[in-house]
């Protein structure tokens, strides 16, 4: 399935590039929003508004109970019990649609977080590139070649357990290709190097690991390599938490908002 | 079902097994469910816990305050079930002819008697006294209607619905800052409220003449007078493609006349008035009907569209009108398909506040509306919410008329139900209105001769009355575990009983043959309220259902009877020539007795009141016309409408009834003792403005009254053949 992270991951660059160049918060207001529609859509059509209504006005209800009658003990305790059952109930009705939106949400999600919550190496600043080879695989003849403008700025370390580390230094911005061989294998990994804010990728695996960090394509399910890691710093998000943290955390927040501004007009009961 | 637990259960596998993805995805899919869920348990916990904590202090500031209010309790819980209209003299041939069983089962156990009602005897009257203790002229409500006394235009007597008077003026439209004050007119306070302040529980349930609610320490629904959307007390809405010279066949209500294109048709349903606009006008509804074979499909904008079949009623279809601004303004109908070959003929209930999101206040507190509409659905809210008018003016027919009544009683039996269920303590009263409209729509039955028979069924629905009984008999035998309660008192009221209406007089007529009431510009005749009336020249109106009023100088804005001799010698003169009016076409009194309220009452409002209160004959009562201030050509006028039954007679022929599960101290019982006796029963001081007494036995007073009632001492002047207790 990791073959498929390469072709989607296009389809986003050719979305996301109008935008991405500019304002970095329009795509971080839009795609929320994108991302509420989406959602809405699909859940009205998913889930059973109807059983999800009725639960909700059963909910409404017993908390009515407990608000008007207060003083007697085995309405709001009776209540109360009802209460946690129908929020239960609520809540199972919602877990297809949940499942159903999961694929969805989590593309447009890991997608932004590749466009924006990794800031580029600046420049001259020394980082690692990791090399995993899958187990039993030695390191030792992992090599490296840097293009113009990266320079290997120590001797590699290799360890038995088939890990390879290269430390780096990228003396000219730019999105640069190392490529690294095993063997008769030979693979790249892209490094992004100063300039403006923009797609970064940190790591290049054949794991599922490949969904969430979908700035490069995902190593071949056959490859020597398991992953290729470069240790990337956090884009800053202002009062946000900087990096993946701050964006699902924007994410959620105003996505949550536009769903709930928008339910009404696109009738949807959640 | 089983695909579908599967799927979920897959969902939960995958959210487990992949947390980062799954809190990735929290945000606009589940977040919406997952941060609600979290909502409602936060609250549902804060809101237990706050309960939990506050509740030994609550028990703590209660017996500080006032101790045990159940010390000098003879029960723990009364029971009242008002069934309006109820009359002692059918419910005694019912019972005798074996069609109540419940009810003799009840009379059996404690008592059935007469219970004296209110003058005048009608429901406002008769509710507010059963509410506050008190007569007319101290709650203040006569009648229905009354007069503004600077127009002589007509005003709800219990509801005072104001403007708003600030306001904000943003190009079209006219934005209220704040809501129009609403008020009850009824004065004197609620005997649910002295029993609130004694923590007392407390759950009353459509009691006439309770909007707006006034706030207590209990729950309320208010009952009769409560407006539909338009702000009237019922507004119909009659659709039909069948015309006469180009406008509806049919009139009364609001008429459409419908254009059919093929299968189509559309038209629009018309509301309440769009306050936010400058330019006002009315809200309206588009709609579609398409015809189909076996009925029609309504679509109507907002609301999901709905199949209707020919001579069955809808559901309640929620209305959505949208003033602008984003507001919206709910009400609820129900529609019904009269026929649909060769002409659609479509009625539509009046537009009933919506209970699940009420546009007025309608009950205290507001909440309780609405977890009821949660709790049973939407349910009626109208006051008069079964539709006599649209029957009198046989847009529906009988036996619409009776499907929408009893739908109402099933849904006001369900508010009855979940309110003993939640009442373990204290007093539970809920009046159904069923049994009051069906005898005043179905009473010609009762009698073969009635002149409102002429042109209509006299057989389909010649049971009708005792069937509504029969219904009510049913209705105790499902409560009986309650009536069998020892710490339960289980009363069966009602506010009057009834009598035949086949004669309308109208006073005013009278009034200006003899010289009373004068007409401007040589006029003979008068449309409804006043409309020729020269006020300079006119000593006496008549306005309401039993309602006379001298003009007097002070009061009424262009009064010419002066205070004192003047007065009293008008109220003499015409109290002595009503008694001795005839009706030429029947032999005998017409009037029993009139009462002057400035003479006979010592209330604070009878200065207000209409000054002569007109006790008819059985048989006889103000007419149509008469009601609404007009003059007719004639005094007497057949009653040829459906509204065939009534009881704004002399008191004295239309008490209510009284079944109690314990028998009485007195063989007299007043409606006006009511109230006295529900807050001694459940151990409370009745507060000093009650003027009733106890008429249930105590330590000082025996029991004196079992058993059924003896029909022989009802007086049943002028009732129907078939409504004699003793045929």
């Amino acid at each position: 399935m990791t073959f498929l992270v390469g072709p989607i991951t296009s389809v986003f660059d050719v979305l996301l590039a109008p935008f991405g160049h500019g304002w970095p918060w329009f795509d971080l207001v839009l795609w929320p929003l994108v991302g509420a529609v989406i959602a809405l859509v699909v859940y009205k059509y998913v889930s059973n508004q109807k059983a999800i209504a009725a639960a909700k006005d059963r909910i409404a209800l017993h908390l009515y109970e407990v608000r008007l009658f207060p003083e007697d003990l085995r309405i709001v305790l009776g209540s109360t019990l009802k209460i946690l059952w129908r929020n239960a109930v609520y809540v199972g009705h919602n877990l297809l649609p949940m499942a159903v939106m999961l694929a969805p949400m989590m593309l447009l999600i890991t997608q932004l977080v590749s466009h924006y919550a990794f800031a580029p190496t600046p420049v001259g600043e020394p980082v690692v590139l990791q090399v995993a080879l899958d187990s039993g695989r030695p390191a030792s003849s992992v090599q490296l070649e840097v293009p113009n403008g990266v320079t290997l700025d120590a001797p590699p370390v290799r360890t038995a357990d088939g890990h390879a580390y290269f430390r780096l230094r990228g003396d000219v911005a730019g999105d640069h290709t190392l490529v690294v061989r095993q063997g008769s294998e030979t693979q790249t990994k892209v490094w992004s190097v100063g300039g403006e804010a923009r797609k970064v990728s940190p790591l290049r695996t054949d794991s599922l690991e490949a969904w969430l960090y979908p700035g490069e394509p995902a190593l071949p399910g056959d490859s020597s390599f398991r992953e290729l890691r470069i240790a990337t710093a956090a884009q800053p998000m202002h009062w946000l938490p900087d990096g993946e943290g701050g964006i699902l955390l924007w994410f959620f927040a105003l996505s949550l908002l536009a769903g709930f501004a928008l339910a009404k007009p696109m009738g949807v009961t959640f | 079902m089983t695909r579908r637990l599967w799927g979920r259960l897959f969902a939960v596998a995958a959210a487990l097994s992949f947390p980062a993805v799954a809190f990735a995805y929290i945000g606009p899919g589940a977040g919406f469910a997952l941060a609600g869920s979290f909502m409602v348990l936060l609250t549902t916990l804060a809101i237990v816990a706050l309960t939990l904590l506050t509740y030994p202090f609550t028990l703590l500031w209660r017996a500080i305050r006032i101790g045990n209010p159940y010390k000098d309790a003879a029960v723990k819980r009364v029971i009242v079930v008002g069934m309006d209209g109820m009359d002692p003299g059918l419910a005694s041939r019912f019972m005798a002819e074996g069609r109540l069983p419940n009810f003799k089962r009840l009379a059996d156990k404690g008592a059935f008697r007469a219970l004296q009602t209110s003058n005048p005897s009608m429901s406002p009257v008769a509710w507010s006294t059963f509410a506050t203790g008190t007569d007319a002229s101290h709650h203040g409500i006569y009648d229905f209607i009354t007069r503004d006394p600077c127009t002589c235009a007509p005003l709800i007597s219990s509801t005072d619905i104001g403007k708003v008077e600030r306001v904000l003026n943003i190009g079209r439209y006219v934005i209220p800052l704040g809501k129009p004050e609403i008020k009850l007119l009824q004065k004197g306070e609620a005997f649910w409220k002295a029993l609130g302040e004694r923590h007392v529980p407390a759950i009353v349930q459509r009691v006439p003449i309770t909007f707006p609610p006034n706030a207590f320490r209990g729950l309320l629904l208010s009952g009769m007078c409560v407006p539909d959307l338009r702000g009237s007390q019922g507004t119909f809405a009659f659709f039909t493609t069948e015309e006469k010279e180009g406008r509806p066949a049919y009139t009364g209500g609001e008429q459409t006349l419908l254009r059919r294109k093929g299968n189509v048709i559309r038209s629009r349903i018309v509301g309440p008035d769009n306050s936010l606009l400058k330019a006002g006008g009315r809200m309206t509804l588009p709609f579609t009907l398409t015809v189909g074979k076996a009925g029609v499909t309504v679509a109507i904008e907002g609301s999901e569209p709905f199949e209707l079949v020919p001579r069955r009623y809808s559901p309640w279809i929620k209305l959505t009108f949208k003033p602008g601004l984003g507001i919206s303004v709910n009400g609820i109908a129900r529609f019904y398909l009269n026929e649909m070959d060769p002409n659609v003929n479509l009625y539509m209930t009046p537009i009933h506040i919506d209970p699940e999101n009420p546009a007025m206040p309608i009950s205290h507190p507001d909440v309780y509306a609405i977890y009821l509409a949660k709790k049973q659905g939407p349910y009626a809210t109208l006051g008069l919410a079964e539709d006599t008018w649209a029957l009198n003016e046989r847009v529906i027919d009988e036996a619409a008329f009776l499907d929408f009544a009893y739908l109402v009683g099933e849904e006001r039996e369900k508010m009855l139900l979940d309110a003993i269920e939640k009442t373990r303590s204290g007093l539970v009263c809920t009046v159904f209105d069923t049994t009051d409209r069906i005898q005043h729509m179905f009473y010609r039955y009762l009698d073969p001769s009635h002149p409102a028979n002429a042109g209509k069924d006299i057989t389909a629905h010649k049971d009708e009355v005792a069937k509504v009984y029969e219904s009510m008999d049913r209705m105790i035998g499902r409560l009986w575990h309650e009536v069998e309660r020892e710490d339960t008192a289980f009363l069966v009221i009602s506010d009057h009983g009834f009598t035949n209406f086949r004669r309308g007089v109208n006073l005013n007529s009278w009034l200006f043959q003899e010289g009373y009431l004068a007409l401007r510009d040589g006029h003979v005749l008068s449309g409804d309220w006043f409309e020729h009336v020269d006020w300079s020249r006119t000593r006496a109106f008549a306005l309401g259902l039993t309602g006379l009023f001298i003009n007097r100088k002070g009061r009424e804005q262009s009064g010419i009877v002066e205070e004192g001799a003047e007065y009293d010698a008008l109220v003499a003169e015409l109290r002595e020539r009503l008694v001795a009016l005839r009706d030429p076409e029947r032999e005998g009194p017409v009037i029993r007795r009139v009462v002057s309220a400035m003479a006979e009452m010592d209330g604070p409002e009878r200065f207000d009141a209409p000054d002569l209160l007109v006790g008819y004959e059985g048989g006889y009562r103000h007419s149509w016309e008469c009601a609404t201030g007009a003059v007719t050509a004639t005094v007497f006028q057949d009653n040829t409408k459906s509204w065939s039954g009534d009881h704004c007679v002399d008191p004295d022929i239309v008490p209510g009834v009284l079944f109690s599960n314990r028998p009485l101290a007195t063989e007299r019982p007043r409606l006006i003792d009511m109230p006295t006796s529900i807050l001694r029963l459940l151990g409370q001081k009745p507060p000093a403005h009650m003027v009733g007494g106890m008429i249930f036995p105590t330590s000082e007073q025996p029991a004196v009254a079992r058993g059924w009632l003896d029909p022989a001492t009802l007086d049943q002047s002028g009732a129907a053949p078939g409504a004699l207790a003793v045929p």
